[in-house]
């Protein structure tokens, strides 16, 4: 497991979070007014202030904007005025800064904009500061600014312009929500990252998350990704089940709701025919493809990919939410304060394109969808709430105070304010693998001895070469990398489950007419006993819960996509992984993990 | 070995399916379902048409651009005139609604001098429930109940009021017949 280095963050959190550097240097060489004199002031003034207060500004820049304005034309805010006083940093007062810094946290949003005028101010009157500095009321301010320095005023004023069409392009600006509607599994430590820098209660919270949760899949946040996101989850669950016949009958269950979205729902049948087609196609075809789980899985990305698909889906989703909530008006009417009732809530806030999932959909999609497959949906809330982790809450409510073990499959998402996305827990990679591997007959492995023991002859056998001497033993791989046979992938792989006995006597024969003067006998490799390993693959092969327990077998940590790749992350759940040191061109660290061979091998089968 | 192989597909893991995410059926058959959608709403028109309104795919053959009428109701000022309409489907239809204008003048507050609907549900309130006879519903509605409080032509909001009678001089002397394309 990759543990993020707490040092790290902690230094970036002192340094303060939310800062956008760029953002005052920016402000100031927009200045109009070009200050030759003030400038360099005001660059240095800004870059010292401290990180404290660029966050706050830089947020609350829009808003800040009118007051600022107001100040200009002597008609401002109050606050916003104290603001500006508080601000001013003149050439005398910055090597005070102590005693300004502070204070201009408080001054958020007019701070670039006074310090603009301010330090025109500096050009033309340095007095007037002195009193500006002592000025608590703003229409003061305001006063001396144009009885001082009209020529400032007149700047502000084509500054209020500026933020005008500044705040009309914010007002007008649409999002456009980026990467694909349903992305990859991603490690979750990307979400530690994110929040790095941000504040320490996120911190802390998202530091902690990959310990529960190994991976996540973001989902496009356009409104629509509560919805997407447990569908996803359902689709992927239903996948993970491996059972066709469980497919067929939630088909063939929410087929039956069709007449329940017409009698109960009130839609028209031809207005949503279309849409939960989609959903049934999709079944239909996962159920077709479920023996190979990767293709299942692929179809249902690439479906969820598909804008029509995907938001046909959806919206299904949304219409079986709706009837449900008109089906089941008595334990929500009290919580619908929607002045148009349950249907005006409905409309507006279940069926309406793209409008966000609120927890009562939430609990609607729960009951209608999931409840009845067994299927729990579980949320995380990555939130500013008070605690070291994460708060996470059960759907159905009678999942709540259960074991696990107790509950069906589950679906996790992580909800951050506005926002789903999928979350897996830490062993999802194994059990997934679990269950796979039984609709797989090739992934039972026949002998866990014969296997463990695999490789081991082969050296010995060459050990007993005369003049062969065997290798070190970290270079011990290396012998059958040289091999050159591609069978010989096998025969390097100690742990590679897939490895039956068919495969076996071939690949030996193979070794031995390779390794040059070698006519030992077949059946040699299987007198050797397990415990006496001639030559070590690494240190942890000694071990005793290694050598002590004949049954021992290495546990596979494979996923359908990256098999047993050394670049496979779920070897990270491996108690026992030792992470390869990269030594730059040391030509041996390709061949040092010819375990992936025997993966790409049995890819290609 | 086949270590080639492995490098050439070395990519981080989770990552692999990136490059198939765009590549799904994007291009040739976006607003395929649009249309599809939009002959079983033509359909259901024909077969149960609603008083009042009417629509029907534009002359050019396009199925993503309609034409619709929309007689006056009863009882408002409009009664008696016919209003033509013109539909733009986008091609995620009907997940995203469509453009609708007056295509015939009309002097009304929520519609302004080129024809454009100032109606929530054409914007943030549209859901894919909706369909080409209830947005006409919808405006046949809005003929008799403006919505004065967010008007596009401000003097109608206010004769609508004030001065009913004006009211209704301005809306026949806006009124023209135009021609269909």
């Amino acid at each position: 497991m990759y543990q993020p280095e707490t040092a790290a963050y902690i230094q970036q959190v002192s340094s303060g979070y939310g800062i956008a550097h760029s953002l005052p240097q920016y402000t100031f060489e927009e200045t109009p007014l070009g200050l030759s004199s003030g400038g360099g002031g005001s660059g240095s003034g800004g870059g010292a202030v401290g990180g404290g207060s660029y966050g706050a500004s830089g947020h609350s820049h829009g808003l800040g904007g009118p007051g600022t304005a107001g100040a200009g034309g002597g008609a401002g805010a109050p606050g916003a005025g104290l603001a500006g006083a508080l601000i001013y940093t003149t050439p005398i007062f910055s090597t005070t800064r102590g005693t300004v810094g502070p204070a201009s946290g408080l001054g958020a949003g007019p701070f670039h904009f006074h310090q603009q005028a301010q330090h025109h101010h500096n050009g033309h009157n340095q007095n007037v500061n002195h009193n500006h500095i002592h000025a608590q009321n703003h229409n003061t301010i305001a006063t001396h600014h144009q009885s001082v320095s009209p020529h400032s005023a007149v700047k502000m004023e084509s500054n209020t312009d500026d933020l005008a069409a500044q705040e009309a392009a914010a007002r007008d600006y649409q999002p456009q929500p980026e990467g694909p509607l349903v992305g990859p599994k991603t490690p979750s430590t990307a979400i530690t990252e994110e929040y790095a820098k941000g504040d320490p209660i996120y911190v802390q919270k998202t530091m902690a998350l990959p310990q529960t949760y190994s991976h996540y899949r973001p989902i496009r946040g356009d409104g629509s990704c509560g919805w997407r996101a447990i569908g996803f989850g359902y689709f992927e669950t239903l996948i993970n089940r491996g059972d066709k016949a469980l497919i067929l009958a939630e088909k063939a269950r929410l087929e039956s709701l069709n007449d329940y979205i017409e009698k109960v729902g009130g839609m028209v049948l031809f207005i949503f025919q279309d849409m939960a087609d989609e959903t049934f196609a999709l079944l239909q075809k996962i159920s077709e493809t479920l023996d190979d789980r990767k293709q299942a899985l692929a179809d249902l990305m690439d479906a969820f990919n598909e804008p029509q698909i995907s938001d046909s889906i959806v919206y299904h989703l949304r219409l079986l939410a709706s009837a449900w909530l008109k089906g089941n008006r008595e334990p929500y009417a009290d919580f619908i304060t929607s002045d148009r009732g349950i249907d005006g809530y409905c409309e507006s806030n279940i069926l309406a394109n793209h409008r966000e999932m609120d927890h009562i959909s939430l609990n609607l999609l729960v009951d209608v969808l999931l409840k009845p497959t067994g299927f729990v949906l579980e949320v995380v809330y990555l939130d500013r709430s008070a605690g070291p982790q994460v708060n996470t809450y059960r759907f159905p409510e009678e999942a709540r105070n259960q074991h696990p073990s107790a509950l069906g499959p589950m679906i996790h998402l992580l909800f951050r304010p506005d926002h789903y996305d999928i979350l897996y827990p830490v062993d999802m990679d194994l059990q997934v693998h679990r269950v796979a591997s039984f609709s797989h007959n090739f992934q039972i492995a026949p002998d866990p001895v014969a296997l463990q023991d695999y490789a081991a002859p082969d050296l010995q056998v060459l050990s007993v070469i005369p003049g062969y001497s065997a290798p070190p033993p970290g270079l011990a791989p290396l012998v059958d990398a040289t091999t050159g046979s591609p069978l010989t992938s096998y025969t390097s792989s100690p742990g590679s489950p897939w490895m039956s006995s068919p495969f076996a006597d071939p690949t030996h024969q193979q070794h031995q007419h390779q390794a040059p003067p070698a006519p030992i006998p077949i059946s040699a490799p299987a007198v050797v006993p397990l415990q006496a390993h001639p030559l070590r693959f690494s240190e942890y092969c000694q071990l005793r819960e290694y050598t002590d327990n004949d049954t021992w077998r290495e546990p596979t940590f494979q996923t359908t996509t990256f098999k047993n790749s050394h670049f496979n992350v779920a070897h990270y759940n491996n108690p026992n992984f030792q992470p390869e040191e990269y030594k730059p061109g040391a030509d041996e660290f390709e061949n040092l993990s010819p375990r992936s061979g025997g993966g790409r091998k049995r890819g290609s089968v | 070995m086949s270590f080639s192989i492995e490098d050439s597909q070395n990519s981080a893991p989770g990552s692999i399916s990136v490059n198939k995410l765009g590549a799904g059926r994007k291009g040739p058959d976006a607003g395929q379902n649009a249309a599809k959608r939009l002959q079983t709403e033509l359909m259901q028109l024909m077969t149960s048409p609603a008083p009042g309104v009417s629509a029907f795919p534009s002359a050019d053959g396009n199925l993503l651009s309609w034409r619709a009428t929309i007689e006056g109701p009863d009882d408002t000022p409009y009664a008696g005139l016919t209003f033509k309409l013109s539909f733009e489907f986008p091609s995620n239809y009907p997940y995203a609604p469509p453009t609708v204008l007056f295509r015939t003048p009309i002097y009304h507050p929520n519609v302004d001098f080129s024809g454009r609907i100032c109606l929530d549900i054409l914007k943030d309130k549209w859901t894919a429930a909706y369909n080409i006879q209830t947005v006409l519903l919808s405006l046949q509605s809005l003929l008799g109940e403006p919505n004065n409080a967010s008007p596009l032509n401000g003097e109608a909001a206010e004769l609508w009021d004030k001065d009913p009678a004006l009211f209704k001089t301005k809306v026949t002397d806006r009124h023209r017949d135009v021609e269909d394309e």
